[in-house]
């Protein structure tokens, strides 16, 4: 369910809730009429005002959100307990010895057993996982390469990466693969040194003969093995004519069964159980992974970058970005934002999606209320001073740029509700929606925007 | 088994076993044996395919105008993809437009919820069938030996008939729901599922005619073909018929979503490749199938058991609360022989899953729907926890189960120690620190527990100790009499110790062998459980014979702790069915088919563990309203006309004495 929305099932509970207090009073009242001598009116106002309390709780509960409602379902909880307690007293005072009907106690086992499963289920780690972006644009203008073997980690690994659990990124490669020295889970080769070991694979004799010979085409993908310049022409290297390790490795990730490492194949160690990386579902596009390719050419020697051959990808490798020659990318709107820099500020801005939570001056609109008001020429000097200020900014340009890419550096205090504006709202990764000259062409227009008139 | 009732279905652990072992022998030996036969026949069919179109062409007086394209799945005899000629469109890029939504929730939960509700019912009313056609033949078996027992029965599979008549109309309605909700808020992912599986919705949709005809033949035609002997088999073998086609329904169902997890019988872009049985009979078919049946029978196992439990507490008879008290049993005998092999489905499952895509194993094992599978352990232990506590709970009203009622502590604190086990995680989500404190990613002690070979261990020790139990239930009032008795008892004891040490040696050896041997381990553990399931109850029951009893059970006897045991069992099987339908469904992440058609609606995210949680206990809660709805509906036509005690029945209450 989205934030605005109501969640299903305390929705679901309120209703069965009404339900049961209408159960109670008509089960009361039944009671009531075969009994002589019982006070109808007492009881029958006692659980009708339970019915009636419930109703206006359940009407109150459509008017909430999810988030509203997780508070809010506790009143009725209480309300759902008055019932049972005064049904119990009135069972005791009028001598009933067949209570609560099996209906109603089979229910509240049922309803106790299952929230008890959806409370052991949201407390267990939350992790949700959203589609890879079906195109990637890149800045290749101040692309350096450590950034690009960084890309190609983070295609690994993924952005984020937390401790103790297993970090995936797009590539999807620690499902199944390890990096570090002595590390090993079994389902596919540990790949430290794989660098150096591409050099000599392509003489040994297993690669040359097993499972297919060079020059012969895999079945499965088409590709020709050990023959670089037969490479689909979208993934191939410029002057492939001799075979060298890069060949190898490229080939490793296009034809997973062209090679199969000794112990980790199916069928005799003909069949890899690998995907291609280049088609679905992982389907990375060339630059994405040569960034790969680059990565593990580098990564047991941090730092240093001698031993990669990959050229740094030009304008030409990125456009278009990529479903991997899967019909190619999708530039109709659906791919990610990215700022080059020649926009207007407002087209900048209205890109973004700023105006959705920002009131700014300047742009039309821009009458967003979630977060704080961008009157950045008078406030952003007055938030540097604030105690409260832990950021490393020194001017307002500085902490306008600050904001815009660590927006959690600092939160402002909102004074109308008398509470900070909620952390994390604001997105974490404008950093990869902006070249370096539309940050600052941004930060400029911002750090002048003040009250109208 | 004890007396004269139960004596007579004793036969059905056999029927059950039997039936599942011809189901598993081809999947969990070796290699898959069906997909191997089939792709010999796709081998001969290409073939023939390329013969005709070169006939074609050459009566036309040249080449015939026909693409061929390479399948996704299916494979030629050298193991390269297997060619067809393209006869449908390309799997279109969904945009947008290919989507609608209601304001009040995504498109995608109410599709969750149509999608359930439907499969909730369908389990169901595909589930009573099987229970009728088991009690009815049962009852046709009993009836020269112990006529007023087969009347018990006879009434018992026609009552349970009539509440499946209700569900059944009920179902189709869900069905017609579920069908709207995908044209109305998936028209384009829809679209192309039409495209491809054209033939096999029509085929569907008449089935239904004939699966609703004999339906109501067979239960309108109850009384009329009672009498007559004759009638009565015919009547019987109406029930195997509706079974059938029940069976075929489901699993042209099936079809449609094991297409969309694993599909085959189409090219890369989504063209179907002209052959409907290679797309109707991808790879996870058959062991979604399986795992299905069982899984409706465990279900239907535990609504029929709850059905029956509640009638029990609301009984105002002794009369009544025996007879409720003896179709719990029914049902629950059911649902755990049900119960029993479904973990040996679910191993042939996911072993089709990894031989799919392994990257599709592991994102269920080790990614992303890990922890949903550590609930489902814990979901496991609660249902074995549930049935063990209704079988002790059962024993006690047994006369001369005193011999065996010390030994349930023992099977408790070895259930408890195993679930313990089951449901230990390998790996957590912790702070750098945390993580440091601990010494890696993995406890030093606990850690071990975490990998598949404790998990198999503890599993097959868990399954091994319900067979145990059930077992002792089964002699509980017997006193065995045969001159082989010492040595009968020596090979059970034998059997189990065996088996026992079998699955904990081989769960110690896999820690020393790499994953891909180890998976292998997996198959011995297994048989060692399925043996004392098939040993030991075939020693067993060989031992009954001239047997004398301690007493008969006392029906209507049965501990509210025992009635709750069966409603946690339903509430369970509900919940559990909820979670895996959403793991196997929730593991093609963003693609509507897998690698083929990708999910570009607002939905595509795969959810966080809490909020599927909260899903699938509303759709729990949900389905059991319904379900009440359904059953006191059922109950309406036989509060108007009491059925007539046949002359002469005594009470089940009274058999006893």
């Amino acid at each position: 369910m989205l934030p605005e929305q109501q969640d299903i099932l305390w929705t679901f509970t309120t209703i069965i809730f009404t339900l049961f207090s209408l159960f109670a009073f008509i089960n009361v009242v039944q009671h009531c009429r075969a009994r002589e001598g019982t006070n109808t009116v007492l009881w029958g106002t006692l659980f009708g005002t339970g019915l009636i309390i419930n109703l206006l709780l359940t009407n109150h509960m459509f008017e909430l959100t999810q988030q509203q409602q997780l508070g809010f379902i506790s009143w009725q909880v209480l309300a759902v307990f008055l019932i049972l307690l005064t049904w119990g007293v009135f069972f005791k005072s009028q001598n009933i010895e067949d209570q609560s009907p099996p209906l109603i106690r089979a229910a509240f086992f049922y309803t106790t057993i299952s929230i008890l499963l959806a409370g052991y289920t949201n407390w267990l780690p939350q992790q949700r996982s959203d589609p890879p972006p079906k195109a990637t644009v890149v800045d290749v203008s101040d692309l350096t390469m450590e950034k690009y073997t960084a890309m190609g980690e983070e295609i690994v690994f993924g952005k984020e990466r937390v401790a103790g659990s297993k970090a995936i990124g797009k590539g999807q490669c620690p499902l199944c693969h390890t990096f570090d020295p002595g590390d090993n889970i079994g389902r596919c080769p540990n790949l430290f040194g794989v660098e150096e070991r591409s050099h000599t694979r392509i003489k040994e004799d297993r690669y040359l003969n097993e499972p297919i010979k060079i020059g012969e085409a895999d079945g499965a993908t088409g590709i020709i093995k050990g023959k670089p310049d037969e490479i689909p022409e979208e993934y191939r290297r410029a002057d492939a004519s001799e075979l060298i390790g890069e060949d190898y490795l490229r080939e490793s990730l296009m034809c997973p069964s062209c090679y199969v490492v000794k112990g980790y194949g199916k069928a005799g160690d003909t069949k890899s159980p690998m995907p291609v990386i280049s088609k679905p579902p992982i389907s990375l596009a060339k630059f994405e992974l040569n960034a790969v390719l680059a990565w593990l050419q580098a990564k047991d020697t941090p730092g240093e970058f001698e031993k990669v051959t990959i050229p740094l990808p030009g304008p030409e490798d990125v456009a278009g970005g990529g479903d991997g020659g899967d019909g190619g990318g999708d530039d109709d709107g659906d791919g990610p934002v990215f700022v080059v820099g020649t926009e207007t500020p407002q087209e900048m801005i209205n890109k973004l999606g700023c105006p959705l939570c920002h009131t700014i001056p300047g742009v039309e609109g821009a009458v967003g209320e979630l977060g704080p008001k961008l009157h950045e020429k008078i406030n952003a000097p007055k938030r540097i001073k604030d105690s409260r200020y832990k950021g490393k900014a020194k001017t307002g340009r500085e902490y306008v740029k600050e904001s815009i890419l660590n927006p959690n550096a600092y939160i402002v205090f909102n004074e109308e509700a008398g509470e900070p504006y909620p952390e994390g709202v604001m997105p974490q990764d404008f950093a990869n929606k902006l070249s370096v000259n539309a940050l600052e062409k941004l930060v400029d227009f911002i750090s002048n925007t003040q009250p109208e008139g | 088994m004890f007396n004269s009732e139960a004596r007579s279905i004793k036969w059905l652990p056999w029927a059950l076993v039997l039936a599942v072992t011809l189901f598993f022998v081809p999947g969990l030996s070796g290699q898959a044996f069906a997909k191997e036969v089939f792709a010999e026949q796709a081998f001969a069919e290409e073939a023939f395919a390329k013969e005709v179109l070169a006939e074609e062409g050459a009566e036309e007086g040249g080449e015939p105008k026909v693409e061929w394209s390479q399948d996704v799945f299916y494979k030629d005899w050298e193991g390269n993809p297997l060619k067809g000629p393209v006869s449908g469109f390309p799997a279109p890029e969904l945009g947008e437009a290919d989507y609608n939504n209601y304001e009040f929730a995504p498109s995608r939960m109410l599709l969750w919820m149509a999608n359930q509700q439907h499969l909730y019912f369908g389990s169901f009313v595909l589930a009573v069938p099987i229970f009728c056609m088991l009690i009815e033949f049962v009852g046709i078996r009993t009836k020269e030996s112990d006529p007023v027992l087969a009347e018990k029965y006879d009434k018992l599979a026609q009552d349970l008939m009539k509440v499946s008549l209700t569900a059944y109309s009920w179902t189709a309605i869900l069905g017609g729901v579920l069908l709207f909700t995908f044209i109305t808020l998936f028209p384009g992912f829809f679209k192309y599922m039409a495209g491809i599986f054209r033939p096999v919705m029509h085929v569907y949709a008449l089935m239904f005619l004939a699966e609703s005809g004999v339906l109501y033949v067979y239960y309108y035609g109850w009384e009329r073909m009672k009498a007559d002997p004759f009638l009565k088999w015919i009547h019987c073998s109406l029930s195997v018929l509706l079974n059938l086609i029940g069976t075929v329904l489901m699993y042209l169902a099936n079809s449609w979503a094991t297409f969309m997890q694993a599909p085959g019988g189409i090219d890369e872009q989504g063209r179907f490749l002209g052959n409907i049985w290679h797309v109707i009979h991808s790879t996870l078919w058959n062991p979604v199938g399986v795992h299905r049946i069982l899984g409706n029978i465990v279900f239907g196992g535990g609504i029929v058991g709850a059905y029956a439990a509640y009638h029990y507490l609301t009984a105002k008879t002794a009369e009544e609360k025996a007879h409720y008290d003896w179709v719990c049993y029914i049902a629950m005998f059911i649902a755990i022989f049900g119960l029993i092999p479904l973990p040996f489905a679910g191993y042939w499952l996911m072993k089709e899953v990894y031989a799919f895509r392994q990257q599709m194993g592991i994102t269920l094992m080790g990614g992303i729907m890990a922890w949903l599978f550590i609930i489902q352990a814990v979901m496991i232990g609660l249902l074995f926890f549930g049935a063990n506590s209704y079988l002790h709970n059962s024993m006690s009203r047994v006369k001369g189960s005193h011999r065996y009622m010390k030994y349930c502590k023992y099977m408790v604190l070895l259930l408890i120690v195993c679930f313990t086990m089951w449901m230990t995680p390998h790996t957590i989500v912790m702070t750098p620190a945390e993580l440091k404190d601990m010494g890696g990613a993995q406890h030093p002690v606990v850690g071990h527990f975490g990998v598949m070979s404790a998990k198999n261990t503890a599993v097959n020790l868990m399954i091994t100790c319900t067979v145990l139990c059930f077992l002792l239930y089964q002699r509980s009032n017997k006193k065995i009499n045969v001159s082989w008795a010492t040595q009968g008892n020596s090979w059970i004891t034998a059997i189990f110790i065996l088996a026992a040490c079998n699955i904990i040696f081989l769960g110690v050896y896999g820690y020393f062998l790499p994953a891909n041997q180890r998976v292998g381990l997996s198959v011995p553990q297994v048989t060692s459980t399925l043996t004392t399931l098939f040993a030991g109850t075939a020693i067993n029951i060989s031992m009954f014979k001239d047997a004398d009893s301690y007493g008969e059970i006392e029906w209507g006897t049965q501990s509210r702790v025992g009635t709750y045991a069966i409603f946690l069992l339903a509430i369970s099987f509900t919940w559990l069915m909820g979670l895996m339908g959403y793991i196997r469904s929730a593991v093609r992440l963003f693609w509507h088919v897998t690698e083929v058609v990708r999910d570009n609606s607002p939905d595509a995210y795969t959810l966080t563990i809490g909020e599927a949680g909260k899903m699938l206990t509303f759709n729990a809660l949900f389905v059991w309203v319904q379900f009440v709805i359904v059953f006191w509906v059922g109950s309406l036509t036989g509060k108007k006309k009491a059925a007539p005690v046949p002359e002469g029945v005594p009470v089940p209450a009274q058999q006893q004495q």
